[in-house]
């Protein structure tokens, strides 16, 4: 990283962009809207990703899709590399931009377009956040079921591009399962739509879904069309403890066979459960090997019939304790108890690294006992929580990066658990995404073969490989 | 997390700084983010500023740092969405202590924190507006609550400490007491900022009351949040009767504008409303925690920035058909108030001290 060159007075650091490029970006955007700036290129050369750092030369931010098409077509002139970036919540260092590149702050298109009852869509730009849409929908008693951790900062298009999930994947699929259509622009300049607000449309191939979890290596995103479902009226939430986690999953097993879809099932383990109560103090039970959280939805007489039979179900396999809350104040609480986990695990040390992996759900279990293993033999701590429901888990070291040895180890740690993972009929990650973070796996997951048709699809969509390059098939 | 300790310069306390996870939970609550959606211009923006700083990134003469440091309001209301737990109004006071050092300090700052520094020159700002409505209780004050008076507000509205005992009759309102520093410890003069609150903090022995959620926060911060009441917890505290059986034939409709540090730093938000509703009917505005813009010196300082971000909550209140505005930070109160005036709405401001006394919201003497 040349930093020495960033320490002018305000003027740009070198660059490498062909002589009038900054002007050609600012005649498209305007002088105000492209940013080359020492401290703003610190501050877009990281995302949430810990110990992840890009080095872009300049930032620009469009407000509407003839900017975006108007910069990408300098770029792609240009071969310079473009990574549209939305909030910069992702955890695989999907946004984390290359030497020589520009970043695409999409955050100024967050116009919220329209929300249809009627068609039960919403459309708007791809800076809009999460937690908006899903208000916006909400004031129509409609629900856009994808709640990522981030929801209230993160934007849709960032979610459209990670193929975001959340704690309600189970009952109602994640981030692709809502995107209807969008409009998008090529590397190349061009724009194109596909799909839109039709449930029914097969003409042509799902360009839609192919741009879903695409990460920004494909196109740019600047508007899409969500499909929204009702709200349910009615939700409840409960509590289990068990002493060992596969206690757990066996009653998330049989509460499902005896035909409950809950909408929440999440469990933290033994060391999150002993982190958050050392840190908040909440009465958590810090001798019980694992917690389930679940929930449902629907309508009132449904909500209170499920709930109870999860409950019976944990109570069949050994529960030690079991709770229903009865107000909306020991729902809050019970789900408290999940929201600290992450807060209270990095208070631990300076960094926090939250993985994430998939496995089937009849393995989790064994998956967590694994993770508990490899965190032993590395001396890491790693705490896990995730949703029970979908095998997701999301293993969390915390470390002192300026500690010798310890990167190292935990990079180990994660080798183990990515393989076994596989091994498992798993998936390296559930949500968080590839980005750069988890290429040096996806290979192993997928095989050379399909790895190589990504190229190809890659190709196709971007001949001079400038979007978001290093990330999936680039 | 940054990279070996040595190479760091000392500017931010290292626990304070490394806490930051940069989620990037904080852009949405950030009124900055919310102008341009730059990031630069954003907590997490800020805190890489900072760290880039620390580690010699940045040279310490880029003038990002200074428009940064500058350009942030200090609201901290990025402090109660953070995971984390990143305490963000320190790293700013810790960043503006430095970056704000001798001639680089703005020249604005300069008459204002001279009028402030010394007891007498505080004493001398409120003389001739008699914001203690009772005799001077002679040199130091040896009751168990104070009235502190604010500095400023001793000359702009002296008649809400006047209110404030009117009120309640336990108050006492020593005469001799200076100023609390938050005006010095948010324009990077930390140390002299925490030295007035000790000095204030011996002149009102025991608790203080504040009608001030600025110097609430500070204060709290210096001599420890048991000996610092805000007013309207104050009140909210108390076993207060009912109001006066004189309500008017139409409910009031009140709306509130927080005051900054009191709600991101204090937590205090439910009490001035409850004592609202009280009163008449709340109108919770969605702008009503977002920082007006006043932040202290940052009106003085920035005034187009101040009034840009003031503008959300003039558009808000324009025909949200509110007759009282009620703030609980003297600050907020000019902003407020010159606002509304300018925008010519018919929305009359009161600080809650005012509208307790106006509408018999007394204490139990």
């Amino acid at each position: 990283m040349a930093n020495a060159d960033r320490n002018t007075r305000g003027a740009s650091p070198a660059t490498t962009f062909e002589a009038g490029t900054l002007a050609a970006l600012a005649d498209v955007v305007g002088r105000d809207r492209v940013r080359a700036d020492a401290g703003t290129l610190e501050a877009y050369s990281t995302d949430a990703t810990p110990l992840e750092r890009g080095a872009p030369e300049c930032v620009v931010f469009p407000a509407t899709t003839a900017e975006v098409a108007g910069i990408m077509r300098i770029a792609n002139a240009q071969r310079i590399p473009v990574v549209p970036r939305g909030a910069g919540t992702n955890l695989s260092g999907g946004t984390t931009a290359p030497p020589g590149s520009i970043v695409l702050s999409l955050a100024r298109m967050r116009r919220l377009i329209e929300v249809d009852p009627g068609d039960m869509v919403a459309v708007c730009e791809p800076g809009v956040r999460t937690s908006e849409l899903a208000a916006a929908a909400a004031a129509h008693g409609l629900l856009f079921p994808p709640d990522p951790g981030s929801q209230t900062t993160a934007t849709v298009g960032g979610n459209v591009g990670e193929n975001s999930g959340g704690l309600r994947a189970l009952k109602y699929g994640i981030t692709r399962d809502y995107v209807l259509g969008v409009e998008a622009v090529l590397a190349t300049g061009e724009t194109i739509r596909s799909g839109g607000r039709l449930v029914k449309d097969v003409a042509g191939y799902d360009l839609s879904r192919l741009l879903c979890g695409s990460e920004g290596t494909l196109a740019v995103l600047t508007e899409i069309t969500f499909r929204l479902v009702p709200a349910p009226s009615h939700r409840g939430t409960g509590m289990a403890y068990f002493s060992d986690l596969t206690q757990a999953a066996a009653a998330v097993s049989q509460a499902l066979a005896a035909g409950v879809l809950p909408v929440t099932l999440e469990f933290v383990d033994q060391i999150c459960l002993r982190t958050v109560e050392d840190y908040a103090r909440i009465g958590l039970d810090t001798d019980a090997g694992a917690l389930l959280i679940f929930g449902q939805d629907g309508d009132e007489t449904t909500v209170a019939k499920d709930l109870e039979r999860i409950a019976a179900a944990c109570r069949d396999q050994g529960a030690t304790e079991v709770r229903i809350a009865s107000t909306e104040e020991e729902a809050t609480a019970v789900l408290q108890a999940r929201r600290a986990v992450l807060p209270s695990l990095s208070r631990l040390a300076p960094a926090t690294i939250l993985e994430d992996a998939t496995v089937p759900r009849s393995r989790l279990a064994e998956m967590v006992r694994h993770v508990q293993e490899v965190a032993v033999r590395h001396r890491l701590t790693i705490g896990t929580f995730g949703h029970a429901g979908d095998g997701n888990l999301h293993p969390t070291v915390v470390l002192d990066p300026d500690e010798p040895g310890a990167l190292d180890r935990t990079h180990a740690a994660f080798d183990e658990i990515f393989t076994k993972a596989i091994e498992l009929g798993g998936s390296i990650t559930g949500e968080h995404g590839v980005g750069s973070v988890k290429r040096p796996w996806l290979e192993r997951q997928l095989g050379s073969d399909h790895v190589a048709l990504l190229r190809r699809i890659k190709a196709a969509f971007d001949p001079n490989g400038i979007l978001n390059p290093g990330k999936l098939g680039s | 997390m940054t990279s070996d300790p040595s190479t760091r310069a000392g500017i931010f306390t290292p626990e304070l700084l490394d806490r930051c996870i940069s989620c990037g939970f904080c852009l949405p609550a950030c009124p900055t983010y919310a102008m341009d959606a730059v990031e630069t211009s954003s907590p997490r923006g800020r805190i890489n500023l900072m760290r880039a700083l620390e580690t010699g990134r940045l040279d310490e003469a880029d003038p990002i740092l200074a428009e940064e440091a500058s350009f942030c309001l200090g609201c901290r209301a990025c402090e109660p969405v953070c995971p984390a737990g990143v305490q963000y109004g320190e790293l700013l006071e810790e960043w503006r202590d430095h970056q704000w050092k001798g001639r680089r300090r703005p020249l604005k700052l300069w008459p204002m924190l001279w009028a402030v520094n010394r007891t007498w020159r505080v004493r001398l700002l409120g003389i001739r507006r008699h914001a203690r409505r009772r005799k001077p209780t002679g040199g130091a004050s040896t009751a168990s609550v104070n009235l502190m008076l604010g500095c400023f507000e001793r000359v702009l509205y002296p008649g809400v400490s006047r209110d404030a005992c009117a009120v309640d009759e336990r108050l006492t309102v020593p005469a001799k007491q200076g100023c609390c520093g938050a005006l010095h410890a948010h324009n990077g003069e930390l140390e002299r900022g925490r030295e007035l609150a000790r000095q204030l903090g011996e002149q009102l022995p025991g608790t203080i009351v504040t009608t001030s959620g600025g110097c609430a926060a500070h204060l709290a911060s210096v001599l420890g949040r048991e000996r610092v009441v805000e007013y309207s917890e104050w009140l909210a505290r108390a076993e207060a009767p009912e109001p006066a059986a004189r309500a008017p034939a139409r409910r009031l409709r009140i709306a509130i504008q927080d005051s900054c540090h009191a709600r991101n730093g204090l937590g205090i938000a439910a009490e001035p409303r409850a004592l609202i509703e009280r009163v008449g009917e709340l109108v919770d505005l969605p702008s009503a925690g977002v920082c007006c813009g006043a932040a202290g010196s940052y009106s003085v300082l920035r005034p187009k920035d101040s009034a840009r971000v003031m503008e959300r909550h003039l558009d808000e209140l324009d025909g949200a058909e509110v007759d009282l505005m009620v703030v609980i930070n003297p600050g907020c109160y000019r902003q407020v108030e010159s606002a509304i005036k300018r925008r010519g709405l018919p929305v009359r401001v009161l600080h809650i001290a005012e509208l307790a006394r106006e509408h018999g919201l007394t204490a139990p003497g």
